[in-house]
């Protein structure tokens, strides 16, 4: 392998686990904002609106 | 949707396109305006990953210091979630630095890797966070976990300034650094076209790292909201 394909293996590599780890998390936050819609807000979150 | 959390995601969204345009600018910077190395040829290229990875997981690894340091001694969540969320960032970047370190040595070293002191304690140092990581999912109180990983979160950070000065205190294989040194300024002993490439790589990162870190803290804090409104709700 010449010089090349160690940088892109290095590129490839590294912007690969970056955008796979942000899909995931998006995932993880799309859920958690779904959890959380589902769940309504806390009594507390709901006075505080109202006033 | 409260309106402070709708100006919180529109800043989020702004910060991810300054990060995607950011990153564009870098690869094409790195890989076709920056010259090839002299003795190393285009494989240096490696390098404007390699160090805006190990300075953004040792920016992470001081976030979770502070948390840490901030959640014992005050108790409040918000910090504790903070640490959280810039452990598993701090060991993302770690786990990156070693794998394009890696890359980097086999052309220009003859191996993927050498038990040297540097690495040895970047390894050590990735090694503490994943037992950071698993301590909080392993122990069931969360306050528990929260104290245990806190306190591992201090301890763990003073691995950092043993592997900066492992170079100079031990006779090591890696380099001794070009840019954080004490008797050089930067542009005295780099390039000024590799300084641009490392600077652009390395504001690059640092706007998706604050991406990233913004959309895990909201990760933590919504987690704390589920599980204040499960027990409001008894469910």
């Amino acid at each position: 392998m010449g010089g090349w394909g160690f940088v892109a293996a290095a590129y490839g590599i590294v912007w690969g686990v970056i955008v796979v780890y942000l899909f995931t998390l998006k995932r993880r936050y799309n859920q958690a904002a779904a959890e959380c819609d589902q769940l309504g807000p806390s009594e507390a979150a709901a006075g505080d609106e109202k006033k | 949707m409260t309106k402070q959390r709708q100006s919180a995601k529109k800043r989020r969204g702004i910060l991810g396109g300054l990060a995607l345009t950011a990153i564009l600018f870098s690869l094409y910077w790195s890989l076709v305006i920056a010259p090839p190395d002299a003795y190393q040829g285009e494989v240096q290229r490696i390098m404007y990953l390699h160090l805006p990875s190990i300075l953004i997981a040792y920016l992470s690894y001081f976030l979770v210091f502070i948390g840490s340091g901030l959640y014992l001694w005050k108790r409040e969540k918000r910090d504790d979630i903070l640490a959280y969320a810039a452990a598993e960032l701090g060991v993302l970047f770690t786990a990156l630095t070693i794998v394009e370190g890696s890359i980097w040595g086999r052309p220009t070293w003859g191996v993927w890797w050498t038990w040297d002191a540097r690495l040895t304690l970047t390894a050590i140092l990735l090694l503490i966070y994943v037992g950071y990581l698993m301590l909080r999912s392993l122990i069931e109180d969360e306050n528990r976990a929260a104290v245990a990983a806190a306190v591992l979160g201090i301890i763990g950070f003073l691995d950092i300034p043993l592997i900066h000065m492992s170079v100079y205190w031990w006779r090591t294989l890696h380099q001794p650094p070009s840019i954080l040194r004490p008797d050089k300024l930067p542009w005295e002993n780099v390039h000024p076209s590799m300084l641009t490439a490392l600077t652009i790589s390395f504001v690059a990162f640092l706007l998706l790292y604050f991406y990233l870190l913004s959309l895990r803290y909201r990760v933590g804090e919504m987690r704390q909201e589920i599980k204040a409104l499960r027990l409001e709700r008894g469910i």
